[in-house]
C-alpha cells in the first residue's frame, strides 16, 4: 500500500539503493561485532556506503541524512588514511548502528509518503564527539594527519514533485443535447473551467477548436476527459457549465485506473503505475542499451481527431520482472483448482463403465499428470525465497539484546540459505525473534562466572540452524545456556493452575517442556524489557501452529536447551492417503502415517472407562474409532475387518479404524467453510476426483482431543 | 537575473511564469525550437540566460534536445563551466531513466512535476542564483 503513494521512479530507486545498502552494512559490522577492530576493505566498504548514500540523498535534498551520513563518512575517512589503534571498537560499531537506524527510519517515512524529519543534531554531535577523540588519538599516535576529507557539493538536484497522493483521479465524460449548438465551444470552455484545479487534464476529441468537425463528434459520442486535481468532486462539478448536457457522468478513479485510463486517451507515457523498485532495478540494466535519449520526446504534431502522441516507441526487454504477490497466488490457487480439476477427470465415474479401451486416454493423462506436477513445482519454486533476510535481522537481535543485558554471546548461523515459501517467511520473522529473545535473555546465563564454574566458556553462544528434510523446514534455536528446569516448571505450572493436579512423573520430558508455551506462564520471577512478560511463547506457538507448524522444545539442565520449528515447505496442497470410513472419505497427510496394519481382537485393550488402546509389539497405543467418533453408519466396526492405520504427530501416536484404502493423491488442502461449526480432528476438506467431498483429519487436534476425553 | 521558460503546455506555463517572474524577467517559449533561437540571440547579444527551464515533452524538439544542444553552444563557443546557463528540467517524465540522461546531458536540476516550489526555491539558492 505504501509504496503505491509514490510513483516517482527516482525516490523508488533512491530508497531500494540505500536499503541494500544499508543491509549490506549491518552485515559487515554485524559480521565484525567481535573482531578487535574491521579490516581495510571493511572500512573502505563502510566509507562507500556512507558516501553513496550521501550522494544520493544531497541529490534529492534530504539534508538530514546527507549531514548523518556525511559525519560518519568523515568518522570513516579518518581511520582510512591513519589507520589508527586503540579504536574503540565497539563505541564504533554502536555509531554504525545508530547511524544506519536513523537512516532507516528516514526512508520508511519517505515509504510510508511522509516527509522524512528527523532530527539529526543529536547524532551529529556525537559523532563529531567521537570524531574529535579520534584525531586526538591520531595526533598522540604520531601518524601524520591526513588532510581534510574535502566534500563535493552536489552540483546537481533533483525536486521530487509534490506528493500526489490526496490528488483525486476523474473521468467525466459529458453528452451534449442532440440539438446543441457548438459543442465544442461548450467543451472548450469546461477544459478552461477545469484547467484552473487540474494537475493533470486529458480530454478526447482533443481538437475541439481546431477542428469544427468535433463539435458532431462531440454530440454523437459525448466529450471525455480525464482529470488530476486536488479539488474535491462538489467543486469540480461546480466548475463544469452543466446547460445544454443532457448528462454527465462522474466517475472517480484510482491512481492505477487513472494511468490504464491514459491509455486510452492516446497518451503513452501513461504513468508508471506503482512500479516497484526491483523493476525498476531490472529496468536499469537494459537502461544502458536502450536508455532514452533526447529527442525521444518531441510532441509530435497532431492529426486531426487523435490524440497527443510521443514520438516515444521502445521495445521493452527484460530478464526479471517482478510480479504482484496477489497475482501469484492468484496463480496458486488456479494450479490447486487445476489439480482438482484433473482429478475429477481422471477418475471420473463415466470411466468406470466395463469394458472401455482406455489405454490411449492412460496415455494422454499420464501426459497431463506429469505436466501439472511440473506446473505446480514451477509455482513452488516462484514463491521460494531464501531465510537470509530472516536470520539477518536476527543477528541484529542477538546483538542488540546481548549487550543491553550485558551478556557476552556469539551467534553461529547454520544453513541461512534455506528456501522457504514466502508466505511461511512472513509467518515465521516473528516467533523466531521471540525464540531468540529468550534464549539471549533467559537461555544465556546472567553471569559469566556461572558458566566458568561448571566449565563452559566464558562466552555464550547460540547457534540459529535451518535445514530442509523430507518437505519439511527445520528451523532450530539453540543456546549454551542453563536449560530448562523441569522441577521447577512443573511447580510453575501447578502455581498457575494451568495444568491438572497430577503427580509430575506422569509427564514426560516434553509435555513439561511444553507448559512454558501455555498461555501465562513465565519461569522468570523478574520481567525484562525483552521477554518475561509471559506472553510470547503461546504466540509464538500459536502463530506457528496457523501454518500448520509446531515447536519442539528439548532440554538438558546446565547444559542448555533447542527450541525448533518445524514446518511445512508449502501449505496450499499435501500428499494425502484417502481413506473410507462408512460412506464417507477422509485424507490423511501421507507424511503423519507411521503404517497400516490388521490386529484381532486379542490386541485390544478395554478401559472401564470406554477407552480402548491397541497394543502393537508390546507398546501401546490410543485407539479411536472414526465411525463412533463422527457417527457414521455402515461402517466396519468388527477391528478384523478394518485397517489400522497408525498415526504420528510431535512424538506422540494414535490408531485409528477405517474400512478401506482408497488411494494416494494430491491433496489441495481447502478450509472448512466458516458456516460449518469447527469440529476437533479435522483440519480442512477437498474434492476428491468423483466430485466429492473428503475431510481431511487432523492428527494434533486428534490427539488432543483423546486428551481432553482422558 | 535572466530567465528563459520553454513549455508547451498553457496551464504549465502560466504557472511557471508568475513563480519565475519573481526571480527576474522571464521569456517564455513555447517549443523547443524556439527556446534554443532565444538561448542563441541571447547569448550574440551578449546577455545571456542565468536560467533556463525547459519542459521535456514539447512540439519539435523536446527538452533533452534543447539540453544538449545548448551545452553544445557553449562548449563550442567554450564558455567556462561556471558561466553556463543553468538549466532546470520540468517535467513529469521522472523516470529513473530519464533523470539520469538529464544530468548526464548537464542540466543543474530536475524538477518532477506537479513541482514543489518550496524546494524549487532551495534549489535556486543552492544554485546560487537568488
Amino acid at each position: 500500500m505504501a509504496e503505491e503513494f509514490n510513483t516517482d521512479s527516482m525516490l523508488d530507486m533512491f530508497l531500494y539503493e540505500s536499503g541494500q545498502l544499508l543491509e549490506k552494512l549491518e552485515g559487515i559490522i554485524l559480521e565484525k561485532q567481535d573482531a578487535d577492530c574491521f579490516d581495510d576493505s571493511d572500512i573502505n566498504e563502510i566509507f562507500r556506503v556512507m558516501h553513496t548514500i550521501k550522494g544520493s540523498s544531497g541529490v534529492l535534498m534530504y539534508e538530514n541524512i546527507t549531514k548523518v551520513t556525511h559525519k560518519l563518512e568523515d568518522v570513516f575517512y579518518y581511520l582510512r588514511e591513519s589507520h589508527p589503534d586503540d579504536v574503540p571498537h565497539m563505541e564504533l560499531v554502536e555509531k554504525v548502528l545508530a547511524v544506519s537506524d536513523f537512516v532507516t527510519g528516514e526512508l520508511d517515512k519517505l515509504k510510508s509518503g511522509e516527509t522524512p524529519d528527523g532530527d539529526e543534531k543529536q547524532l551529529v554531535e556525537d559523532l563529531d564527539e567521537f570524531l574529535s577523540r579520534l584525531k586526538g588519538e591520531i595526533k598522540k599516535q604520531g601518524i601524520e594527519m591526513p588532510q581534510a576529507n574535502r566534500h563535493v557539493e552536489p552540483t546537481q538536484f533533483y525536486i521530487t514533485p509534490v506528493a500526489g497522493d490526496d490528488s483525486h483521479f476523474y473521468r467525466i465524460s459529458i453528452h451534449y443535447r442532440s440539438d446543441t449548438q457548438m459543442s465544442n465551444l461548450r467543451a472548450y470552455s469546461a477544459t478552461y473551467a477545469l484547467k484552473e484545479v487540474a494537475e493533470d487534464l486529458l480530454y478526447t476529441p482533443d481538437d475541439i477548436l481546431s477542428n469544427e468537425a468535433s463539435a458532431d463528434v462531440i454530440v454523437a459520442e459525448g466529450f471525455h476527459m480525464l482529470l488530476q486535481t486536488k479539488s474535491s468532486k462538489e467543486e469540480v462539478i461546480a466548475l463544469i457549465d452543466s446547460s445544454e448536457a443532457e448528462e454527465i457522468n462522474f466517475d472517480e478513479l484510482t491512481k492505477e485506473e487513472y494511468g490504464n485510463a491514459l491509455g486510452e486517451f492516446g497518451r503513452e507515457d501513461a504513468m508508471p503505475a506503482a512500479q516497484p523498485a526491483e523493476a525498476a532495478k531490472a529496468d536499469d540494466k537494459e537502461a544502458k542499451k536502450e536508455g532514452p535519449k533526447p529527442g525521444d520526446y518531441v510532441v509530435k504534431t497532431k492529426e486531426a481527431g487523435k490524440g497527443k502522441t510521443l514520438a516515444k516507441n521502445q521495445p521493452k526487454q527484460q530478464s526479471i520482472i517482478s510480479v504482484n504477490v496477489e497475482k501469484m497466488d492468484a496463480l496458486m490457487d488456479l494450479i490447486g483448482e487445476l489439480v482438482i480439476a484433473e482429478a475429477v477427470v481422471l477418475q471420473n465415474p463415466d470411466l468406470k463403465v466395463p469394458g472401455l479401451e482406455l489405454s490411449n486416454f492412460q496415455k494422454a493423462s499420464g501426459q497431463l499428470s506429469k505436466i501439472t506436477t511440473e506446473l505446480q513445482e514451477v509455482i513452488m519454486s516462484m514463491r521460494m525465497m531464501p531465510l537470509t533476510n530472516v536470520f539477518q535481522k536476527m543477528r541484529r537481535i542477538v546483538f542488540d539484546v546481548s549487550r543491553k543485558l550485558g551478556k557476552d554471546i556469539e551467534l553461529e548461523v547454520i544453513g541461512e540459505n534455506t528456501e522457504v515459501d514466502k508466505n511461511i517467511i512472513e509467518h515465521i520473522t516473528d516467533p523466531l525473534m521471540h525464540l531468540v529473545r529468550n534464549s539471549v535473555d533467559h537461555g544465556i546465563e546472567e553471569n559469566a562466572a556461572d558458566r566458568t564454574s561448571i566449565g563452559k566458556p566464558a562466552k555464550g553462544k547460540i547457534t540459529l540452524e535451518a535445514k530442509n528434510e523430507g518437505g519439511k523446514v527445520y528451523i532450530s534455536v539453540k543456546d549454551d545456556g542453563k536449560g530448562l528446569n523441569k522441577e521447577k516448571l512443573y511447580q510453575k505450572a501447578l502455581e498457575k493452575g494451568v495444568i491438572e493436579n497430577k503427580p509430575m512423573n506422569e509427564f514426560s520430558d516434553k509435555e513439561i517442556f511444553r507448559f512454558i508455551t501455555l498461555p501465562g506462564f513465565s519461569t522468570k520471577e523478574e520481567v525484562t524489557e525483552y521477554s518475561g512478560r509471559g506472553v510470547g511463547m503461546d504466540v509464538v506457538v500459536k502463530n506457528i501452529q496457523t501454518i500448520s507448524g509446531r515447536l519442539d522444545i528439548s532440554s538438558v539442565e546446565f547444559e542448555g536447551s533447542e527450541m525448533t520449528l518445524v514446518i511445512p515447505l508449502t501449505l496450499a496442497i499435501i500428499n494425502g492417503i484417502v481413506v473410507q470410513v462408512g460412506n464417507s472419505p477422509f485424507v490423511i497427510e501421507t507424511a503423519s502415517i507411521k503404517e497400516f496394519v490388521r490386529v484381532g481382537e486379542d490386541d485390544l485393550i478395554h478401559e472401564p472407562s470406554g477407552e480402548e488402546y491397541i497394543v502393537l509389539r508390546g507398546e501401546c497405543y490410543p485407539f479411536i474409532r472414526l465411525n463412533e467418533k463422527y457417527d457414521l453408519p455402515d461402517s466396519i466396526n468388527k477391528i478384523e475387518e478394518g485397517i489400522i492405520v497408525v498415526l504420528e504427530h510431535e512424538g506422540s501416536q494414535v490408531c485409528v479404524l477405517i474400512d478401506k484404502l482408497l488411494q494416494e493423491q494430491e491433496i489441495v488442502v481447502k478450509p472448512i467453510p466458516s458456516y460449518v461449526r469447527k469440529v476437533k480432528g479435522l483440519s480442512g476438506c477437498t474434492q476428491l476426483g468423483d466430485g466429492s467431498i473428503a475431510l481431511i483429519l487432523d492428527i494434533a487436534g486428534l490427539l488432543m482431543h483423546d486428551g481432553e476425553r482422558r | 537575473m535572466k530567465i528563459l521558460l520553454a513549455e508547451d503546455d498553457f496551464a504549465s506555463r502560466k504557472f511557471m511564469d508568475k513563480q519565475l517572474s519573481r526571480y527576474g524577467e522571464c521569456d517564455v517559449m513555447v517549443d523547443g525550437e524556439e527556446a534554443v533561437d532565444a538561448f542563441m540571440m541571447a547569448l550574440e547579444d551578449g546577455e545571456p540566460y542565468d536560467l533556463a527551464c525547459l519542459d521535456v515533452m514539447m512540439p519539435v524538439m523536446d527538452g533533452y534536445q534543447v539540453l544538449k544542444a545548448i551545452r553544445d553552444i557553449e562548449a563550442q563557443k567554450g564558455i567556462p563551466k561556471s558561466k553556463r546557463v543553468k538549466v532546470i528540467m520540468t517535467t513529469a517524465l521522472n523516470d529513473e531513466r530519464n533523470v539520469k540522461m538529464a544530468f548526464e546531458l548537464g542540466c543543474e536540476a530536475y524538477a518532477g512535476k506537479p513541482i514543489d516550489v518550496e524546494k524549487f526555491e532551495k534549489v535556486l539558492k543552492k544554485l546560487g542564483l537568488i
